[in-house]
């Protein structure tokens, strides 16, 4: 690998925010919501890829999800909004007021036609799904105590509403409440406690299955409002239900962080009768699971400890190796450091503000695996505080440390950065160009003459920046194909000639920088792209697909690499193609021309083209048995992949110069100390 | 009874000495009082009166001149820096605003129909006098929304925390949660929180070299 000065940097306090509902969409996807507003989309089929993120807002957390009208997303909160969210654009469409106080919970009938609204005001509110909009309809009788779930019936005549302490079943045609399903309270003691009914599900058959918070899952017969069967799954709430669409498997999530899988099975063998049985357990959460979701091959859990979980089910997957593995999405898939290398100084992305550290130094040299005497510590020069409730989508500082740009859903701000000694002097510019919206990306060129800002339709603009500490719109770079989808990723090359955009829908455009025109496009690939960039020497582009594919373009012959065509006919290592994070930053070393910088969560890799590949049956990860043979043996067993495991968990890795790394590790501890308060278990002897 | 005695022994310095053990109703009979002592008594007891209230007016009058100085400065806090109300002042007679683009025309409509919600008229006036006084670069926002909306988000909101995190929730913190482990591990070790690596170096040192030279000096006899 060489001999390298790693920057060990702990500084970045990221926080992964709770998760709060999830919904399973069409076509695999995943909407899930964090309890700061911001909403992630996974694609299931590209390995459980996050592919694309709306930034969050203070006034607009969603408390409810739900897919309706085909692809479109609907979400509904506690500001009492229903709205409807852009997943081109990635932004907010429009919002509309319920009129019925916060909102709870939320529901799309069958069809995808209506939507009805839980309000804490009572009612029950359904929505017209309209082409472009949403429109009022009417309201079901409105009954006392907040609407905490509501559930459609897949005929679509009935809905059940749960409230504290009971169940009620409308029917929708009359707006009446036809059943009163009362659920019993826990004795505590000598007082009993209100019995919350945080989640119901209408069954097909008739049935309505409650999670409380007494810890009960039960069963309900909606025709006489009798209850069939209760099921005490936890001490604690049981907060969530999802029930998948064959209707034999339900899923609940508790307090404890513990889900529990229901399944429909025969008495006895060979019996027709059929009962709701709980069959397995899962604990993979410490802390609250507050949203489930049931997709027909996996169980998808979110919990207040930030992490998503997605357990496929064993029965249902065909292939039992990789994709039976249990994925568990605790850091995002996009990168919230930036790093000015000759500067020295890294720039943290956090919701609500950026910080900005130069990094550490140190006299000493030492030994392979020493750790070195720091003798100038890091030190934190500047906190910058977002005005506004919207969150910061991207930020970026320019490699030369004299410029920060970040940008919210709306607006993008550009500062002037001086460092002198010890005085840090920022002036915001003040006539940055008004651009339709805000970036989804933000790049500055190598030289710091440029800003790119990627934008919706796959557009981006490009700033000219003058040293005075102005900026100027010079051109809008559009693709050449019509495209809906925003560009999501930018890299530039070194000598500000070439710039490579992908989009959301995984196209890569390469433009020409010296003419402003569309240079050529990447051919197609059915995974989405997590990251690029630009070969300082070579220009030659290197993309990472979510698959975990690495590719390599040559820009100037329009075509793959040889090298690029060799890795696709010998294949990628087994063990590199089934790590479960994406690589989100790519680097080279400036005197290496052959070597290349990747990154995940659990590794970092250089991957030294001028070596052989590895065959299925060498060891991927062999640096650390490289170093106790001799020198000639280890030459013999070298291959392109020297991955180093040592930093974990990463949220990034940069080369700083030839001989320096800079690692920004997160250590999985310091997150779970700030995260709140768990539920007390009694362990036998503590 | 010995400790009142005490007390009333202490007391017998000072004038009031009579009154005080007439207080008592002890069984003695009255002692003698001459004129001249209980007249300077009286008088004592007169001045010191007088001069306990006037302490206490003097304080009053300290006590109220602080909390009008108090309400001056809350007043000035309240009121906008001085450099921006000259700044109002004097676009006071500039036209009336424009608004500049559709982010901000948006922003002011949805200004005005939160006042409108509000049903208060008076507010909704002082507003649109404020939109037309400021210049162009100026925009009136809402900080805060303090209608029955805000009121049921919150209300909304404390429920969430009241269920997940109120009484009979049974939480514990995180530390002790992640402590349990090493708690109930073979090898004891401390809370999650309270592990510093870096403490006690030398001695993590020192007893690594011992192992090591314990290791060797036992493996050498056997061989």
């Amino acid at each position: 690998m060489g001999d390298f000065q790693v920057h060990r940097v702990r500084l970045f306090a990221f926080l992964p925010a709770g998760l709060r509902c999830l919904a399973a969409g069409p076509s695999a996807r995943l909407a899930a919501a964090r309890v700061d507003g911001a909403l992630e989309l996974y694609s299931l089929q590209a390995n459980g890829f996050q592919e694309k993120v709306i930034p969050g807002h203070e006034r607009r957390i969603p408390e409810a999800l739900s897919w309706a009208g085909g692809n479109r997303l609907f979400g509904a909160g506690l500001s009492g909004e229903i709205i409807e969210y852009d997943l081109e654009r990635l932004s907010i469409k429009y919002s509309l007021d319920a009129f019925g106080g916060p909102i709870w919970s939320m529901a799309a009938d069958p069809t995808g036609a209506q939507l009805a609204v839980g309000c804490e005001d009572g009612s029950v509110k359904l929505f017209h799904v309209l082409p472009e909009r949403i429109q009022f309809e009417r309201s079901l009788d409105r009954q006392k105590g907040r609407v905490l779930s509501v559930s459609w019936h897949s005929s679509g005549a009935r809905i059940a509403a749960s409230s504290i302490d009971l169940i009620r079943v409308f029917d929708v045609k009359s707006g009446h409440a036809v059943q009163r399903l009362l659920v019993d309270r826990r004795a505590k003691g000598y007082y009993t406690q209100k019995s919350v009914v945080w989640s119901v599900a209408f069954l097909s058959d008739g049935a309505i299955v409650s999670a409380d918070s007494s810890g009960k899952v039960q069963f309900w017969d909606s025709e006489v409002g009798t209850l069939l069967q209760t099921c005490v799954v936890s001490n604690s709430a049981v907060l969530c239900l999802a029930v998948s669409e064959a209707e034999d498997s339900i899923v609940v999530g508790t307090s404890e962080g513990a889900v529990y899988q229901f399944q429909l099975l025969p008495v006895k063998m060979g019996s027709t009768e059929r009962q709701w049985v709980r069959t397995k357990p899962f604990q993979h959460h410490t802390h609250d699971v507050r949203a489930v979701a049931h997709t027909a091959t996996a169980l998808i859990s979110g919990g207040l400890d930030g992490q998503l979980v997605i357990r496929p089910l064993m029965e249902k997957v065909e292939s039992r190796s990789y994709e039976a593995a249990v994925r568990k999405v605790t850091f995002p898939h996009r990168r919230l450091v930036s790093c000015a290398g000759k500067a020295r100084l890294l720039l943290f992305q956090y919701p609500q503000h950026l910080e900005l550290w130069r990094l550490g130094a140190t006299s000493a040299t030492g030994r392979d695996g020493e750790v070195l005497p720091v003798s100038c510590p890091p030190e934190h020069l500047l906190q910058l505080k977002n005005k506004g409730p919207e969150h910061i989508s991207s930020s970026c500082i320019s490699p030369c440390g004299g410029w920060i740009a970040y940008s919210t859903a709306s607006r993008l701000c550009l500062y002037r950065v001086q460092l002198t000694g010890e005085q840090v002097a920022l002036q915001r510019v003040p006539k940055v160009p008004k651009l339709a919206r805000g970036a989804h990306q933000l790049l500055f060129s190598v030289d710091s003459t440029r800003l790119f800002v990627a934008s919706d339709q796959g557009s981006v603009h490009m700033l000219k920046l003058l040293q005075s500490g102005a900026c100027k719109h010079l051109l809008t770079l559009h693709p050449g194909s019509e495209s809906t989808e925003a560009a999501l990723l930018l890299a530039v090359s070194a000598d500000s000639s070439w710039l490579a955009v992908a989009s959301s829908d995984g196209q890569v455009n390469i433009y020409n920088l010296q003419n402003a025109k569309p240079h050529c496009m990447v051919p197609a690939y059915s995974c989405p792209v997590t990251a690029l960039a630009i070969h300082p020497v070579t220009n030659n582009l290197v993309v990472a697909h979510s698959d975990q594919q690495v590719f390599e373009f040559s820009i100037l012959d329009k075509a793959y690499t040889p090298w690029s065509r060799k890795v696709q006919q010998q294949g990628l290592h087994r063990d590199w193609l089934e790590r479960d994070t994406p690589v989100t930053h790519i680097a080279f070393n400036p005197k290496e021309s052959s070597h290349i910088l990747l990154h995940d969560t659990h590794m970092f890799c250089l991957l030294d083209k001028s070596l052989p590949l590895p065959e299925d049956t060498a060891i991927l990860c062999n640096q650390p048995s490289l170093k106790h043979l001799p020198r000639a043996a280890r030459h013999k067993s070298a291959h392109a992949f020297k991955i180093c495991k040592k930093y974990q968990p990463l949220l990034f890795v940069d080369l700083l110069d030839e001989k320096t790394f800079v690692v920004v590790e997160r250590p999985l501890m310091d997150i779970k100390a700030q995260l709140p308060p768990p539920v007390y278990q009694k362990k036998f002897g503590t | 009874m010995v400790a009142r005695r005490g007390s009333a022994m202490a007391k017998n310095k000072e004038p009031s000495e009579s009154f005080s053990s007439e207080d008592e109703g002890s069984d003695d009979a009255p002692e003698e009082v001459t004129f001249e002592s209980a007249r300077v008594a009286a008088e004592e007891a007169r001045r010191l009166a007088g001069e306990r209230a006037r302490r206490e007016k003097t304080a009053l009058k300290e006590k109220r001149r602080q909390r009008e100085e108090l309400f001056k400065e809350q007043k000035k806090k309240k009121l906008l820096p001085e450099n921006v109300l000259e700044e109002l002042a004097s676009s006071a007679q500039n036209s009336n605003k424009k608004p500049s683009d559709i982010s901000e025309h948006d922003q002011s409509i949805e200004d005005e129909s939160e006042s409108v919600r509000e049903d208060n008229v008076m507010e909704d006036n002082e507003e649109e006098t404020l939109a037309v006084r400021l210049e162009q670069s100026y925009m009136a926002v809402q900080l805060k929304d303090e209608g029955l909306a805000n009121k049921q988000q919150q209300a909304a909101r404390d429920f969430i925390q009241r269920q997940l995190y109120g009484g009979g929730s049974n939480r514990t913190t995180a530390n002790k949660y992640f402590s349990l482990e090493n708690k109930k591990g073979a090898v004891k070790k401390a809370a999650v929180q309270f592990v510093v690596n870096s403490w006690g170096k030398k001695k993590k040192q020192k007893a690594k070299e011992f192992t090591k030279r314990w290791i060797s000096s036992e493996m050498i006899p056997t061989e």
